[in-house]
């Protein structure tokens, strides 16, 4: 499971008072527990009005690279501005979060992906929002697939987000979900699908438990990464059991070196 | 009546249904057994600020309201039918803000405000602060009631507000805003009157507003 680690996000209150205040130990402590917790990638959002983002992105960035060398940054924002400063910043090259079938998505950050080879979020969104059926979500990832290969980007370097909706506001929500999964994988075996998996629980009771169920079922669905809270050792472990009995991890080294790593199971007695 | 009362405030769909049939065949005002909707609905909420109830059932509370006012249809006659358009408790304006495109709390507070009386004109996501206030201007509505997840909205709601201002507008309506993260340091910053982080705490701010 590719983990994108999601708390750097300045929607969040405490992350926006950070930036505001320029608190780089917080942001770095952040980064650097999300990235030993298993987070490969690190998701960074500004959060803030057009005119600060691109400053304060090179602000973050700066932060987490520092304080997490070996992770990746996933740049999260909707304005090319703030994407170019950010990408400018990385010494890695760095996932941008993201494209969608949303016009000024399709002209700031596309080509920004395409001139820096990145890797990709494509969220199954376009200016008339969220499609209903699995149909035509493919239909959005299908036209946007199109372009992320005419602007010359391999497939695996693309992180199709078939999007989550929230099961308490529709009973076929988390179906949609799955069959998204399915069709996409299927026309395009190569992609990555990510998604925002704690949407599926929002207004219910018990929302870890419906996570970890939901995450089991988008696994067998093909889902190969998720943007999620990295520490949350349950859904860790669910997640690498849930791997395991689906064939996807050799002899079980995987489960069984993070058990012997005390990285997954309840936690050890001290 | 009271029977259907708990019906609905239980969530029994079908028993809710049958006897609302069966208390329109015998006679009973349409307005009578929306009444009993309403009650339902008070319990419903309560429940809900209780952390007993959840979103599924405002969800379905809303689905057997819709129902309800199918079956009641065919019995309505001059007088007898719940209050129509020009009768409404007052009016709503409501929308997500530009840059954001979260609806379900807007679109649970729509459905609410609607089955509490209100004429509710819903603007839909994404909607630009001139179209607030265009609509404002054809609509007139007693309370403008801007919804947003992200911290950017505020900017957003509070161009709305500033809208207000400048037409001279901002002392006949109510404003309040609604989201997930939504505060009092929000609500000041944009200029409103009230803030709501859940859809039931929000509408029970717009009914007392209009004197509920």
């Amino acid at each position: 499971m590719i983990v994108i680690g999601e708390k750097i996000n300045g929607t969040r209150k405490q992350v926006a008072q950070a930036i505001a205040d320029r608190n780089a130990d917080f942001i770095r402590d952040l980064a650097k527990r999300q990235f030993e917790a298993g987070a490969k990638y690190l998701d960074v959002n500004a959060g803030t009005m057009p005119q600060r983002e691109p400053e304060d992105m090179e602000w973050l960035v700066d932060n987490v690279q520092e304080a997490a060398p070996d992770a990746v940054v996933c740049l999260d924002s909707a304005n090319p501005k703030a994407l170019r400063a950010g990408i400018n910043r990385t010494a890695k090259t760095p996932m941008l979060n993201s494209l969608s079938g949303e016009g000024f998505r399709i002209e700031g950050v596309l080509p920004l992906a395409c001139e820096f080879q990145t890797e990709l979020i494509v969220l199954a969104l376009d200016d008339k929002g969220i499609p209903k059926t699995a149909e035509e979500r493919l239909a959005v990832v299908r036209r946007l697939v199109g372009m992320t290969r005419e602007g010359g980007l391999p497939d695996e370097k693309l992180y199709v987000d078939p999007l989550v909706m929230a099961i308490s506001t529709g009973t076929e929500n988390g179906l949609i979900t799955l069959e998204t999964c399915r069709k996409i994988k299927e026309e395009f075996p190569k992609v990555h699908l990510t998604c925002g998996l704690s949407n599926i629980s929002f207004g219910m009771p018990l929302r870890s438990i419906l996570n970890q169920a939901f995450i089991t079922l988008s696994i067998q669905a093909g889902m190969d990464s998720v943007i999620v809270n990295p520490e949350d050792r349950e859904l860790r472990t669910i997640t690498m059991a849930a791997e395991t009995l689906l064939g996807k991890d050799r002899h079980c080294m995987n489960f069984n070196r993070a058990f012997r790593a005390g990285k997954i199971g309840p936690k050890a007695a001290s | 009546m009271e029977e259907l009362v708990k019906a609905v405030s239980e969530m029994m769909e079908d028993e809710a249904i049958d006897l609302t049939k069966k208390l329109l065949d015998q006679g009973e005002p349409p307005v009578k057994v929306l009444d009993a909707y309403k009650d339902a609905l008070v319990v419903i909420g309560k429940r809900f600020e209780e952390g007993v109830y959840f979103v599924p059932e405002l969800i379905m509370a809303g689905e057997m309201m819709k129902t309800a006012s199918e079956l009641m249809k065919p019995y309505m006659t001059k007088g007898s039918g719940p209050a129509p358009e020009a009768n409404k408790k007052g009016k709503f304006l409501l929308g997500t803000v530009e840059g954001d495109i979260h609806d379900i709390g807007k679109d649970m507070v729509g459905m609410l405000l609607d089955i509490n009386g209100f004429e509710v004109k819903d603007l839909g996501v994404d909607v630009p602060a001139q179209k607030f206030l265009d609509e404002y201007k054809a609509f007139q509505p007693d309370i403008v009631g801007m919804s947003g997840l992200l911290t950017l909205a505020y900017d957003s709601m509070k161009k709305v507000v500033d809208g207000l201002k400048e037409m001279g507008a901002r002392d006949k309506v109510k404003v309040i805003i609604g989201g997930g993260q939504v505060d009092e340091h929000a609500c000041k910053f944009v200029g409103a009157d009230a803030w709501a982080t859940d859809a039931v705490s929000g509408v029970k701010c717009s009914l007392q507003w209009i004197g509920n």
